[in-house]
């Protein structure tokens, strides 16, 4: 059969990667999610996965944007669980309302979001209703004004400064500031000044919508990355605090950790939060399946093929699609014409081995047990780093949680010598 | 020791051909220190001949998150980018993280590198990691009637 392949002539390898090209090209994980939508590769689910009964997220989040104007939601869920895609398609529901202003960002599209500061999420907003209110025609001068203002606030300013307007600006005062406890503790820390500048500027620039009633439903993505509780928490309540009492609703991606913090921030602040637990159950798997048969694998690999890969990825809709990917780029190096069972196991080891690099004992331990004895304590700092890298997948099946270590990690996990 | 697939650079760049330059895939690719420029080199020309586009090399130790997604972003021909870490890059590969959207949006992106800062990579950048299209070992190519 090799040999078969090996002597073919060229023109067969030619017309094999005509095969593959496109097959690859619909998996590829990290394709944007509008190129996706576009090429209708999408399913979206029937149902929350947290309950069956319950509408899908997308739905949810935008018909509470419909009607609580305002409303503050999160989405919370793993890395590779489909928040961006759960994300995009609340805004398409919304986009059925013409005069309605959905405004998707990620962050990252405008700032490091490793030197991201409070105040830039305000910032973001007003600039990106300023463009929408440009493209829809005149811009009253006022809005004009405020986002000039905002943006000279917002990004880094080089301008020639005579050295006398460099000397401090001594007023006099004398004494020093004295904090004293009140008898209530403040449940949010103040408003930074700055943050309460660009609100004032970004709510300019929105008035002409606000006058309007207009529904407006911002969409920011990329604030997951952050991982770090603290750092997201910081955000939530400067900048999206000031924005409670605007009209103006956001749906934002939050990290997964939050959903597992002991002070339980996120449930107290959101008004309504949305989680994607890794897929489970017959539903969810059926799901999964149709991801798959979307994107055309059934013309490269048989059902089993297809099983194995929905129970290797976990239930990770990313890690589903770069199992069939790599299976797909094993087979055509391997200058086969179908993925085979072989092609679907060497994928399985490497995404394995990608999730065991790095692991020491304490982390391998931990695994073991979690797989013997499902053992899992999500508030020790070993556990949450395994959930925040997917070592370890959350789910959400019939109304009760529970961990597992992910299933290709678990295939390659040395056994205790 | 954790093993990934072997490959040469003319395999990685024939799977990179599988797809439409266009189509954004990043790859990991871990080499000895001491080949790492010898890689370099090949790839150039491998992805010159197969591909017929560009290489488009940049010294980690170098370069910003900034720096890499401006030059990514205002690639008018289709190419091939390349982040050579020799050395554990705390500062960027934490950007690059963060902000990974910015390189999954046009074409190849492949990190050559060595087994330590691969496995560091691997450990502390979850949001790359899940985005990764492969794990690679690779060498220089070997010369045509080498050494045998």
């Amino acid at each position: 059969m090799q040999k078969q392949a090996e002597s073919a002539p060229t023109t067969v390898a030619f017309d094999r990667r005509q095969v593959y090209r496109p097959f690859l090209e619909s998996l590829n994980a990290v394709a944007p999610s509008r190129d996706v939508f576009a090429r209708d590769l999408i399913i979206p689910r029937v149902h929350d996965p947290h309950d069956l009964h319950q509408p899908p997220i997308y739905e949810a989040l935008a018909q509470t944007a419909e009607l609580n104007r305002g409303a503050q939601m999160a989405l919370v869920g793993g890395i590779g669980s489909g928040k961006t895609t759960e994300m995009l398609l609340t805004q398409k529901f919304l986009n059925r309302h013409s005069d309605a202003v959905n405004v998707f960002v990620d962050m990252a599209d405008y700032t490091d979001l490793n030197e991201l500061n409070p105040g830039a999420i305000l910032a973001t907003i007003g600039i990106r209703l300023y463009a929408w209110l440009k493209r829809k025609g005149d811009v009253p001068d006022a809005a004009s004004v405020a986002y000039r203002k905002l943006r000279q606030l917002a990004f880094p300013q080089r301008k020639l400064v005579s050295p006398e307007a460099l000397e401090p600006d001594y007023d006099g005062e004398e004494g020093v500031w004295v904090e004293t406890p009140g008898l209530m503790k403040a449940r949010f820390p103040d408003l930074r000044h700055e943050v309460k500048e660009v609100k004032d500027l970004a709510l300019a620039v929105a008035s002409p919508l606000l006058v309007d009633d207009a529904q407006i439903t911002f969409l920011i993505d990329g604030l997951d990355r952050l991982i770090n509780v603290e750092r997201f928490r910081e955000f939530a309540e400067q900048d999206l605090r000031a924005l409670r009492g605007t009209k103006i609703t956001v749906i934002v991606v939050a990290p997964l950790m939050l959903l597992y913090d002991k002070s339980r921030f996120i449930q107290d602040y959101f008004d309504i939060v949305k989680h994607i637990p890794a897929a489970k159950g017959q539903q969810e798997t059926a799901f999964l399946r149709q991801i798959l048969e979307r994107r055309g694998v059934l013309e490269l690999m048989d059902r089993s093929e297809l099983s194995s890969i929905v129970k290797f990825s976990g239930g990770v809709i990313r890690d589903l699609l770069t199992l069939a990917s790599s299976a797909a780029a094993d087979a055509y190096r391997d200058q086969q014409d179908r993925i085979a069972p072989r092609h679907v196991r060497a994928a399985v080891n490497q995404l394995g081995n990608r999730y065991l690099v790095g692991l020491g004992n304490v982390q391998r331990r931990r695994l073991r047990r979690l797989a013997e004895n499902e053992e899992f304590n999500v508030d020790d700092p070993v556990s949450v780093a395994l959930l925040v890298n997917r070592q370890v997948l959350e789910y959400f099946d019939r109304g009760r949680e529970s961990f597992a270590v992910h299933p290709a990690l678990a295939k390659v996990l040395p056994k205790p010598e | 020791m954790i093993t990934f697939p072997r490959t040469t650079v003319f395999g990685l760049v024939r799977r990179v051909a599988a797809t439409e330059l266009t189509n954004p895939s990043i790859y990991v690719l871990i080499c000895e220190p001491e080949a790492m420029s010898a890689v370099q080199s090949d790839l150039a020309a491998e992805i010159e001949v197969q591909l017929g586009a560009d290489l488009r090399s940049f010294d980690a130790s170098h370069v910003t998150i900034d720096i890499l997604a401006q030059a990514i972003a205002s690639n008018r021909t289709p190419g091939v980018t390349l982040l050579a870490m020799a050395r554990w890059e705390h500062t960027l590969v934490d950007s690059i993280d963060r902000n990974i959207v910015l390189l999954t949006q046009v074409g190849p992106v492949l990190f050559l590198t060595s087994f330590d800062v691969a496995e560091r990579i691997l450990t502390r950048a979850p949001n790359l990691r899940s985005r990764l299209a492969d794990v690679l070992i690779i060498g220089p190519d070997e010369p045509i009637g080498g050494a045998s």
